[in-house]
């Protein structure tokens, strides 16, 4: 069970969140024109690294937050956690 | 009558569970005729926290509670906070105390089932289903945090006696209620 | 009564509570504190089980975990567990113990025919047989193997024991109690540090309780005793005995399998047999000790064959004699331990010792006590079927390879030591990855990946005075880390014995012409000969041997067996060790109970369940229930005898006719506010919001970025920066997720709270051509004419005192309203509803007549938003707005979903207008076409039309709008029905939509 610091809560079980994605992709602005490359890009284009990955986790049972997640997809080893208007260095 | 709270059927009074050592049985009541409401700042509101005070209460900071024997304060999350209170009065404070533009204010009265657990077992008991960390969860603070499948939050009321206060979504209240209520069985409770 | 093999005085047990229990039908008797193993050896019963494969006789091999053989089926206090490990589980009265893997007994066993026929179930031999010829394989094989497989009989009885979990957090955790654990647990705890200590047997001490050493002028067992008990005094610290931590997770957690009352005779009512806790530590000390290594040789396996530390312990902790007349076989010092302990015991051990003559402090102390010691000699093979009787010994030549001189000794046990190997497995399992110390020829931890530090034994120290070093050591380092304080503890004077060189051999050499089989996992009858065949068949790597003939693979986890495979497998390859591997240790370290991993989700608390405030009354009134995720929804009320059709048809042709009420609490409902409300609800849903009016409803479509519906509801605005949300039941806790996500992360410039309401709000539908005149009743003061409440509108009123909202809303497709009113006052409302509503007929309705309104009016939900489907396939494509942009907006442009002969939704009546169609099916031109029969479409949902009186389905097919008129097939395979259908419009009941509105 992953133990990860919510930038709000400090250090919590794995269940109280819910994982949510990628943190690395940007949505398109809304009201602008979007090129149908960058659009698919959006939608489903996604690297499955081995090792370092920044991804998106809800607090759910916890502030309800979204927070980022610096974790290595292959050891589970948590690096870093922000709220999500933070960098990850 | 035309009240029905969600323990109403379900709570029966009594004493259960091995209840022979009477030092540590741990008490159980049902919390109801509360208001509660859900009060969240705007972020492009640009009105400081630190004057407003509701029911005299100020909103306090993350993971603690501001409380009078009425009222308490639960910090749920960045700008966002539960106004418990079984003060009458309460949503006038409220309302007299936050303007529309700075808060979004939502009537939750209805939408607990409140549990209140008293006694020296109570973290063992917590400790069951709960993955928190307890240790500095003293008097004066909450956390959200799950028990078993269900989604809670604590009220740490009091430290000596250990009193809590466990929160969950009204329709879960029969689940909760079995699932601490049999976490109980080893130590036995009382439920008045 | 007598047991022959228990001395007088020696041992930890309590002579004073006997205990009787009974083996294979024989009343026995033995003493609090002893395993059934003590208790056995103590009655001179070796004989236990049969090997797996070749039904071989076995007997006891160890003392502890590291038992291979005697794995029992036990019934005690009420059940009856297989596979118990008969080294370990505690004597306690009643108990009743039955060997395994064998008929019609242990001693007369059939299935040792295996045995005679061993050359034709050699490693993998069912990898190369069962095959022939096909036909063969369900109906004799496979029987055949089944019950062969396997060695003891899981029990068909409920389970009635409690099992709890316990999560708990602490600075240091200690796994093990011997002295490098002591120390370290001692030391943290003087420096104010939360310490748990955790030891898996019911004694803590470890080898102080067999070693002869001492510490400070006391014993190892006096001074174990006087740390455990200021450590147990200590309020910082808690002390557990019967506990094994046995995996170690990911960032630092740790579980640990606690054995509550299993020694217990009787227990309170409610007191847990077992308990799993789930342990996050800052830091850890593995404290796991060492496991003795054994040396292969002829006919190991036979019963009366032990590791001699193993007998050792089982006189020193159970005062129980292994044998009178034992041959001590060993490559190192600590065996001369064994032997001294028999001499003190006044039995006459011989030791053979395969190294060449030399002196030690033990070797020197055996001879002083005249003990007979043969140097470079080792036992060919052990004599005796069903017990040792002698063993053909040999003076080995210098290469080791063969021998000089061989002779017969009389001989009733042999206890062998092969040096020792650390108990490395939880330290493998945090990540570390482990290297190979060519000192002690074992694996030992390598650089830490999580918080672990490997102490004594465990770490390749065998010392005593380096364990209680270290332990001091990483105790204080690690705890003052984390209190930042420094209490100086006095290192006390160790007296042990030194130990020589060990001898770098394990596998004595076959005599000419002999060929008994020498065993390297006993468990799983994997021999000498087995690894060899594995490298010959080409078998290289260490994963791959240890899976062709499952070396390791059993439920001792290889813990005598791996390294000596290992040597083999380099030796024959002409490797070393490190270079060949091993294979990984995984979690748990010894069998846990499913029970203790289940905990408490059982019977009603397997998994919440979610009750509306109407529920209590749906219960009295017969309502059959059916899960919509964690909710409970009325599925029916059953009146009389009915079923679910004849119910569910009484109850929609009700809503037609008259008017029905159906509890609708369980559908999501978000509250909305915020000066950019509006905006929101325009970026999140296909339609347009910004112009709605305050107390009107509207109904949204939601896409998923791909263009994918994602749900459906009816928004209103409340006031004029204030929306109420609804959603599908299912979909209810995705959708706040969803909102939140792009509230935080996407559009943080907008200005909008959301948060759930649907616990606040109790909820019914009043449905069908009386509606109107039943809301009239319950709203005496209100005007509910079209003109005043119109389609989509929304008023705030009282209902009898309470305050309610009133949403002129339709699910069915009738003329509805959605009475809300708030949870405590449900039940108040819903009866009022009952006694107002009787004269016009009211009745209440669940969801399958819900679901059957629904259908017939072409109504999509759930089904046929599966998440294949777009707004054009199900029929809104009316809904989707052409001038703004909208979530998923850009998804619809995809050529995919604009292809003149996509899947569109239609409607489906069987032409016999009797057939009901399987919801599932497939739809093909001709019923008759082989396999693959190309497939147009599927059926997604099906009720029995009330309107018309027949059969109605909803179906997504390809080109759907142009196949209306034409004939095809429903064919559901799983149902074994193909039913000639007509296509029709999806809207088979007001499709104009005429009653809503009216």
């Amino acid at each position: 069970m992953l133990y990860i610091k919510c930038p709000y809560c400090g250090l919590r079980a794995q269940k109280e969140f819910s994982y949510g994605g990628d943190a690395t992709v940007k949505r398109p602005n809304i009201n602008e024109e979007v090129s149908n490359e960058d659009w698919d890009n959006f939608v489903y284009m996604r690297k499955s690294p081995r090792g370092k990955h920044i991804e998106l986790w809800q607090h759910i049972a916890g502030c309800r937050q979204w927070i980022k997640v610096q974790r290595d997809t292959a050891t589970h080893e948590i690096f870093q956690t922000a709220k999500v208007t933070e960098e990850i260095r | 009558m035309k009240n029905v709270s969600s323990l109403e059927n379900i709570h029966k009074l009594g004493l259960f569970g091995n209840n022979d050592n009477k030092d540590e049985l741990i008490n159980i009541r049902e919390i109801k005729d509360v208001l509660i409401y859900q009060i969240v700042k705007y972020k492009k509101s640009s009105i400081s926290i630190d004057k407003i005070k509701i029911d005299n209460l100020n909103l306090p900071k993350t993971l603690f509670v501001s409380s009078n024997h009425y009222t308490r304060i639960l910090w749920m999350g960045p700008d966002n906070w539960l106004v418990v209170s079984s003060n009458k009065e309460i949503e006038k404070s409220i309302l007299e105390n936050l303007s529309h533009d700075d808060f979004a204010l939502t009537d939750l009265s209805h939408s607990r089932t409140i549990l209140e657990l008293e006694g020296s077992l109570v973290d063992e008991v917590l400790k069951k289903g709960c993955p928190l960390n307890l240790d500095g969860l003293d008097e004066g603070k909450c956390s959200n945090s799950a028990f078993h499948a269900i989604t809670i939050t604590i009220d740490f009321i009091s430290s000596n006696p250990r009193k809590i206060r466990i929160f969950a979504l009204r329709s879960f209240g029969e689940s909760l209620y079995h699932s601490i209520t049999d976490a109980c069985l080893e130590f036995g409770y009382k439920a008045e | 009564m007598s047991q022959p093999f228990r001395l007088n005085k020696e041992g930890l047990i309590n002579r004073n509570k006997k205990i009787s229990f009974t083996f294979n039908g024989k009343k026995l008797f033995g003493y609090e504190g002893d395993t059934i193993a003590s208790a056995l050896i103590a009655n001179g019963i070796h004989l236990v089980g049969r090997s797996f494969k070749y039904h071989r006789p076995r007997g006891f091999f160890g003392a502890g975990v590291e038992e291979p053989n005697a794995k029992l089926q036990v019934e005690f206090n009420g059940h009856s567990e297989p596979n118990v490990n008969a080294t370990e589980m505690e004597l306690v009265e009643g108990l009743s113990a039955t060997s395994q893997n064998c008929w019609p007994s242990v001693n007369f066993d059939i299935g040792a025919i295996n045995n005679f026929l061993k050359m034709f179930f050699p490693a993998g031999f069912y990898y190369k047989t069962f095959m022939w010829p096909k036909s063969f394989w369900y109906k004799i094989y496979e029987p055949f193997i089944r019950k062969a497989a396997g060695l003891g009989v899981a029990s068909l009885e409920k389970d009635k024991e409690r099992y709890e979990h316990k999560f708990e957090y602490c600075d240091l955790l200690v796994t093990g109690s011997g002295p490098s654990g002591l120390a370290s647990a001692y030391a943290a705890a003087k420096n104010g540090a939360k310490v748990i200590l955790a030891e898996d047997k019911p004694r803590f001490g470890g080898t102080l309780l067999t070693d002869d050493v001492s510490i400070d002028n006391l014993s190892g067992k006096d001074w174990a005793e006087k740390i455990v008990s200021e450590l147990k005094s200590m309020p910082n610290v808690t002390v557990k005995n019967r506990s094994q931590v046995f995996g170690y997770y990911d960032h630092n957690m740790l579980v640990m399998f606690e054995r509550v009352s299993d020694h217990l005779e009787k227990k309170s009512k409610f007191t847990p047999r077992q308990r799993l806790w789930y342990i996050r530590a800052k830091e850890t000390i593995l404290s796991t000790g060492s496991i003795e290594r054994p040396i292969v040789f002829g006919n190991n396996d036979t019963p009366g064959i032990f590791l001699s530390a193993a007998a050792k312990e089982y006189m020193k902790v159970y005062g129980v004699l292994v044998g009178k007349k034992p041959i001590i076989f060993t490559n190192n010092d600590s065996a001369y331990e064994t032997a001294l302990e028999f001499k003190k015991n006044n039995v006459e051990p011989i030791i053979l010792d395969t190294r060449e003559e030399h002196s030690s402090e033990l070797i020197d102390e055996a001879k002083s006590k005249g003990i007979d010691i043969r140097f470079s000699h080792g036992v060919i093979v052990a004599n005796g079927y069903k017990k040792v009787k002698s063993a053909k010994i040999g003076k080995l030549n210098k290469d080791k390879n063969s021998f000089e001189k061989i002779e017969t000794i009389d001989c009733d046990c042999i206890c062998v030591s092969g040096f020792w190997t650390p108990s490395v497995h939880l330290a493998s399992q945090s990540g570390n990855k482990l290297k190979y110390d060519e000192k002690i020829d074992a694996f030992i931890p390598d650089k830490k990946k999580q918080h672990e530090t490997s102490v004594g034994a465990a770490n390749g120290s065998f010392t005593l005075e380096q364990s209680l070093k270290h332990g001091f050591e990483n105790g204080a380092y690690l705890s003052a880390k984390i209190t930042d304080t420094k209490t100086e503890i006095a290192i006390p004077n160790v007296n042990e014995k030194k130990y020589g060189a060990h001898d770098k051999f394990w596998c004595m050499p076959l005599p000419k012409n002999e060929n008994p089989k020498r065993f390297v996992d006993f468990q799983n009858d994997v021999s000498v000969s087995d690894i060899e065949i594995a490298l010959r068949e080409g078998y290289r790597s260490i994963e791959h041997v240890k899976r062709y003939t499952t070396l390791g693979m059993a439920t001792d986890q290889g813990r005598t067996s791996n390294l000596n495979g290992l040597q083999l497998v380099s030796n024959i390859e002409n490797k070393i060790v490190p270079e060949v591997g091993h294979t990984t240790f995984r979690p748990p370290f010894t069998p846990i109970t499913i029970g203790t991993i289940v905990g408490r989700e059982v019977g009603m608390e397997y998994m919440p369940t979610r009750k509306t405030p109407m529920h209590e009354w749906h219960e009295r009134n017969n309502a059959v229930f059916v899960d919509a995720g964690a909710w409970k929804r009325p599925r029916y009320y059953k009146q009389g005898n009915e079923t679910l059709f004849e119910a569910s048809k009484r109850e929609a042709k009700n809503v037609r006719e008259n008017v029905g009420i159906c509890d609708v609490t369980t559908l999501g409902k978000i509250d909305i506010k915020g000066p950019d409300a509006a905006e929101f609800l325009n970026r999140v849903y296909t339609n347009a919001w910004m112009k709605l009016p305050v107390g009107k409803a509207r109904y949204g479509l939601m896409l998923r970025e791909d263009g994918i519906v994602m749900d459906d509801g009816t928004t209103t605005r409340i006031s004029e920066n204030h929306y109420h949300m609804t959603t599908t039941t299912a979909q209810a806790a995705n959708v706040l997720s969803h909102l939140e996500y792009y509230l935080q992360i996407v559009w943080p410039e907008l200005n909008v709270n959301v948060v759930s309401t649907t616990e606040q709000w109790a909820g019914a539908a009043i449905a069908g051509p009386k509606s109107r005149d039943m809301l009239s009743k319950l709203y005496p003061d209100l005007d509910v004419s079209n003109d005043a409440l119109p389609f989509m509108g929304y008023k705030e009123i009282d209902f009898f005192g309470v305050p309610s909202r009133i949403f002129r809303i339709s699910f069915s497709g009738e003329l509805a309203y959605e009475i809300n009113v708030k949870s405590d006052h449900g039940l108040f409302m819903w009866e009022k509803m009952m006694e107002v509503g009787e004269e016009f007929g009211n009745q209440p309705y669940g969801t399958e007549a819900l679901s059957t309104l629904r259908i017939e009016m072409g109504h999509v939900a759930g089904p046929e938003l599966d998440g294949r489907t777009i707004p054009s396939d199900v029929s809104l494509n009316g809904l989707v707005s052409k001038k703004k942009d909208f979530i998923g907006k850009n998804s619809l442009g995809r050529e995919a979903f604009n292809v003149e002969s996509r899947q569109k939704i239609v409607g489906l009546i069987p032409i016999d207008r009797k057939s009901s169609i399987p919801e599932g099916s497939h739809i093909v031109k001709d019923k008759n076409v082989k396999s693959p029969n190309p497939k147009l479409g599927h059926v997604s949902s099906s009720c029995w039309s009330v309107e018309n009186n027949n059969p109605f389905s909803l179906a997504i097919m390809k080109d759907g709008k142009n196949m209306i008129g034409k004939k095809f097939f429903a064919v559901s395979p799983l149902k074994n029905k193909s039913i000639e259908v007509e296509v029709i419009s999806s809207h088979y009941v007001d499709p104009e939509g005429k009653r809503v509105r009216s």
